[in-house]
């Protein structure tokens, strides 16, 4: 019997590097996304001594090892870190490496070395995938060739290989300013990574504002969908904004010519774009397995997109799959849908 | 089936573009308070008499908005807090004088709640100690005789009358909350338990509770970090939020330093085989950076994961 489990995505609850380091802050998030009926939790890569949750060393630093930070989470009656978002173009601090970037080849075994990192660590938390950004910005990428996708699946296969050796799978990230937004360039790095060695994370907000369909994708892509994260899309950039230089400072964080506050929020929010139904009907009829995580990145008011997504999920999403369940899809819930 | 319920009592604020709001402000709002309120597992609401008014201006009546509250899931609203403006001129239950008038108000306001199914009515059951002072034993008795005859009213419309004792109300000691229930008829009038006001006052919780469990009809589980001191119960014109020792009294179940002890409550309330509402409260979370969603997540996890392996 297929399974799917519910997890809340940590990242809104830290807006900026001072904010949320401190040990009670971390408690009373994990019991709100405990009592709003998540199992588990996704973290964020980062670096230093700020992001206590950033990293194995980090939370060993905080936590004394990673198996007391699994008691921490137990007592918080969260049962596993289901993913942690990856992002090699961040410096490490921890080990003095620069950022990377999965299109230069000589950049493929960093890579796939802070992957087994966190792999590692994440097995022991629980997990099973490692969700990675998959490009810099597409205004920053130069040429999206075949020998740039070539490169880039050279990449992600390897750390997809690597991974797995620790039971954890590899889901690429694509966000709405990575060139793989373009569908040709999605497809065409898909056909280059063997099926067993990388799959895809469907975030449907990104999707929905790269102006794509994410239930569309989940459709396209049946056998590679190894993750998915339920965020809302309050805006769509239609002008292709996304291929400014440096669009994560122009447009992603100050919104870009129309300066949009909140390209994010919480599944089901006021005014958002992405239709939860037709995407989980969708993740339905492809047999779907795994991980969903909710999202809101960022919220100003974390606690209530928490909430607010629990009820999502509990009153609207898994009745559609019990639904599914009595007319033989196959598919459940870990937490009695 | 479980013993137990939980209600949660309706103290909301979010922010709206024009800066703090509560539920009220629109039906988006409050679609979004009962959408919050049910995914933490909660069972029902509580309410205030106050809102009433909106509730006929804006839903069509208690009932209808009663209908939006089930349509997000909730069974209902259980109590209704009826939030008096006690005035020794005219609503102060210790004067004779004032009686025919809070009759009066109990007779139109029973009405006005019909159709809705309510288990109880809350009432401070007493005007504000320094409106009160000296407490007498007379003014008790008096006190208690009202209290008789509005909660024959609220009977006739299958509604209990119970009494909320808070720490700044004039029946709010040990001895006088006992003095008051000897002197009123357990079929009329009720205990409403709130950990959070009792422990303020420093009276001893669980044994009150067990002196009367016999007419508790509810509780609202709120905590405190603070117990009143010097005049507190007693500050003009305003205890609760004005003590100036004091900013901020009450916090959710759960906090960090609270004085109450939930756990040995419950044992109480499985041992006296109460079965029933649990109203959750925590009036003014969002003092001093607070937050109520966040307060009402961690409340009721804290009944979820450890009242609950005591008695459900």
């Amino acid at each position: 019997m297929n399974t799917i489990r519910w997890s809340y995505a940590i990242n809104q609850y830290k807006p900026q590097f001072d904010d949320f380091v401190r040990r009670e802050d971390h408690e009373r998030a994990l019991k709100t996304m405990s009592i709003a009926g998540f199992e588990g939790v996704e973290l964020t890569t980062g670096s230093g001594r700020w992001e206590p949750l950033g990293n194995p060393t980090q939370l060993t630093a905080n936590f004394g090892s990673l198996r007391r930070f699994r008691t921490f989470l137990d007592d918080c009656k969260i049962s596993a870190v289901s993913s942690w978002f990856f992002d090699p173009h961040q410096r490490v601090m921890e080990d003095l490496t620069p950022a990377l970037s999965p299109l230069v080849a000589a950049d493929r075994d960093g890579i796939v070395a802070r992957a087994t990192w966190f792999a590692s660590a994440l097995a022991e938390l629980g997990g099973s995938v490692l969700v990675a950004s998959a490009t810099p910005p597409a205004g920053d990428c130069g040429e999206i060739d075949d020998a740039a996708l070539g490169r880039l699946a050279d990449c992600w296969a390897a750390v997809g290989r690597a991974t797995l050796e620790h039971g954890v799978r590899t889901a690429l990230h694509v966000d709405f300013l990575s060139p793989l937004r373009e569908p040709a360039n999605l497809n065409r790095l898909l056909e280059l990574i063997g099926p067993a060695d990388a799959g895809l994370a469907v975030d449907t907000a990104e999707f929905t504002i790269a102006g794509q369909d994410p239930a569309e994708i989940i459709r396209r892509h049946p056998g590679r969908i190894w993750h998915v994260q339920f965020k809302d899309a309050l805006a769509v950039d239609a002008a292709g904004e996304y291929l400014v230089p440096h669009a994560q400072y122009s447009v992603r964080q100050r919104g870009g010519d129309r300066e949009i506050p909140r390209w994010f929020a919480e599944p089901g929010a006021d005014g958002g774009l992405v239709d939860f139904t037709g995407v989980m009907q969708a993740l339905i009829d492809i047999g779907y397995t795994g991980w969903i995580v909710f999202e809101s990145d960022p919220s100003p008011h974390p606690a209530t997109s928490t909430l607010l997504g629990g009820y999502l999920m509990q009153e609207q999403l898994r009745p559609l799959i019990a639904a599914s369940v009595v007319e033989g899809h196959g598919v459940t819930t870990a937490k009695g849908s | 089936m479980s013993n137990i319920k939980w209600s949660y009592m309706d103290h909301w604020r979010s922010n709206g573009p024009a800066g703090p709001i509560d539920q009220w402000h629109s039906h988006k709002t409050m679609s979004a308070f009962l959408k919050q309120i049910k995914a933490v597992g909660f069972d029902a609401i509580d309410t205030f008499d106050f809102r009433i008014w909106q509730m006929y201006g804006d839903y069509g009546g208690p009932v209808k908005y009663q209908e939006m509250v089930r349509d997000h899931g909730l069974e209902g609203i259980i109590n209704t807090f009826h939030a008096a403006d006690y005035d020794t001129r005219n609503y102060a239950p210790h004067l004779r004088e004032t009686h025919e008038n809070i009759l009066e108000d109990f007779r139109v306001t029973m009405g006005r709640w019909s159709g809705v199914g309510l288990n109880s009515i809350i009432v401070m059951p007493a005007t504000l100690y320094y409106d009160m002072e000296p407490i007498t034993e007379d003014k008790l008795k008096i006190t208690a005789e009202l209290w008789n005859k509005v909660g024959e009213i609220t009977a006739g419309h299958g509604v209990k009358l119970t009494c909320h004792h808070e720490f700044f109300c004039g029946i709010q000691s040990e001895a006088d909350i006992d003095t008051f229930y000897a002197n009123t008829d357990p079929q009329y009038v009720s205990l409403f338990v709130d950990t959070a006001q009792h422990c303020i006052a420093s009276v001893d919780l669980v044994p009150l509770y067990r002196r009367h469990a016999h007419r508790a009809s509810g509780f609202h589980f709120k905590d405190t970090r603070n117990v009143a001191t010097g005049d507190d119960h007693r500050h003009r014109p305003d205890s609760e939020i004005m003590a100036p020792t004091t900013g901020k009294w009450f916090y959710e179940m759960g906090t960090p330093n609270g004085l109450v002890d939930f756990e040995e409550m419950m044992r109480a309330i499985k041992e006296e085989q109460f079965e029933g509402w649990i109203t959750v409260e925590h009036d003014k979370a969002n003092k001093y950076g607070g937050d109520y969603s966040e307060s009402t997540a961690i409340s009721r996890w804290y009944a979820a994961n450890v009242l609950e392996h005591i008695y459900r």
